[in-house]
């Protein structure tokens, strides 16, 4: 048995620091991806977390993997920005060599390799969503564990468990490129109402084959929620 | 996020003092975590028309010390015959919670009010009782370090009761706008001798 007068009394910092110096920034989110013939719409939330402190209320959550795709990112904001950063990086190499557009399943999957290879170390899941012109508009969830899956559309983040219901009864397949931007707004609305840990202003990037448009709706612009 | 008890519902209040008049502020959120369920929790309660008692922390404890309270008034009203004056209101809550020393009401109160002659009395206390007067203005609840940020910054002595709404709104919607687990809606009483008047504020529901 050790004894000596070096003993620390405390086995980890999280027993003396001040709780906001130990916790994360997270993104408690809600993050949204919609496919329509011809681009993807995403959609986020803006808020991010130490604790239950909001130390920024006005992020953005959408982050550009390539000219025609993105990313919405959910969990860690430290992981989510470095995982997006690397598979940014491989992707422009990949173009160079390509020569062409390079395709979204291919930015998803470099994503994936990364979610799953470190799958032990990282807090992070992400919608993977753009064009190619292949394929056109695709939509790719990776979720905690490193999965991918390509869904119609789909919803990620702490807020989406609210809102699933709402988007098995509003989803269509065929919606126009309004009606996706619509039905992502209402969605996404309705989560920053019952999430505490979504909220802020709700940012929308379209995604097609003529280019990126990126919309922000703040507060007194949001759709409005009959229950009040 | 999941941390303390006292943070399991959220919420907040706020209380400031101006010339011959308080404002006592709360938001008006209920919640789980990080679910919300209510946004039209009322969490400041009228004790008579010169004093009202805020009380966050959990719900539960809230709404029991508060039906706890309400039996105690009316058996003082009827052996003093009178109204309670706010000192010694604020040492009832006080030796009520202390009463509970070793399995304490979850709850950190605030009490807001006008003695006789009119003056402002505030008076703030944690989960055990301990409390703290002030002059300017008393905070508690999820963002009680945001608000005493805001209310800093914006408070100065003297305030008439139109300006004191002003600055008690502000204050606690620029503090709660940067809290998980308070907003979704407000409420500020303002009270002066001629009584109280109540206000809801159009807040952001995230």
């Amino acid at each position: 048995m050790l004894q000596g007068v070096g003993v620390a009394p405390f086995k980890s910092t999280s027993e003396w620091l001040p709780s906001i110096l130990e916790q994360q920034h997270m993104m408690g989110t809600t993050i949204m991806a919609v496919e329509f013939d011809g681009g993807v719409v995403l959609g986020a939330d803006s808020r991010t977390t130490t604790g239950a402190y909001i130390a920024n209320r006005v992020s953005d959550k959408i982050t550009p993997l390539a000219e025609r795709i993105y990313c919405c990112r959910s969990g860690s904001a430290a992981d989510t920005q470095a995982i997006s950063d690397y598979v940014r990086y491989y992707l422009s190499i990949h173009e160079l060599d390509l020569d062409d557009w390079p395709l979204v399943k291919t930015a998803a999957s470099i994503c994936r390799e990364l979610c799953y290879s470190n799958k032990d170390r990282l807090l992070a899941g992400m919608i993977c969503a753009g064009w190619d012109p292949h394929y056109g508009g695709q939509v790719y969830t990776i979720p905690l564990g490193g999965t991918m899956v390509r869904q119609p559309y789909s919803i990620g983040g702490s807020g989406s468990t609210y809102i699933y219901g709402f988007c098995d009864a509003h989803f269509q397949k065929g919606m126009s490129r309004e009606q996706c931007i619509e039905f992502t707004k209402k969605a996404i609305a309705l989560a920053m109402t019952r999430d505490g840990s979504s909220g802020g202003v709700i940012r929308l990037v379209v995604v097609e084959e003529s280019g990126v448009s990126r919309e922000m709706i703040a507060g007194q612009d949001l759709p409005s929620i009959s229950a009040e | 996020m999941g941390d303390s008890i006292l943070t399991y519902n959220g919420g907040c209040v706020l209380a400031m003092a101006g010339k011959n008049c308080v404002a006592i502020a709360a938001d008006r959120r209920f919640g789980v975590q990080q679910t919300t369920i209510g946004t039209d929790t009322t969490r400041i309660f009228k004790i008579n028309d010169r004093l009202m008692l805020g009380l966050t922390g959990l719900r539960t404890d809230v709404i029991t010390l508060y039906h706890r309270f309400v039996q105690r008034l009316n058996l003082y009203r009827l052996r003093e015959e009178r109204e309670i004056k706010p000192a010694s209101f604020s040492n009832m809550v006080a030796s009520t919670l202390y009463s509970r020393r070793f399995a304490p009401y979850f709850v950190e109160p605030v009490v807001a009010g006008l003695t006789e002659k009119g003056e402002p009395y505030l008076c703030a206390q944690d989960l055990l009782g301990a409390p703290l007067f002030a002059q300017d203005f008393v905070v508690s609840g999820t963002c009680a370090e945001s608000l005493y940020g805001t209310s800093e910054t914006f408070w100065k002595p003297d305030l008439s009761p139109a300006e004191l709404f002003e600055v008690t709104s502000q204050s606690l919607l620029a503090a709660v706008d940067r809290d998980c687990l308070s907003g979704w809606g407000a409420v500020v009483h303002i009270i002066t001798l001629d009584g109280i008047e109540t206000k809801f504020l159009k807040a952001r529901m995230d």
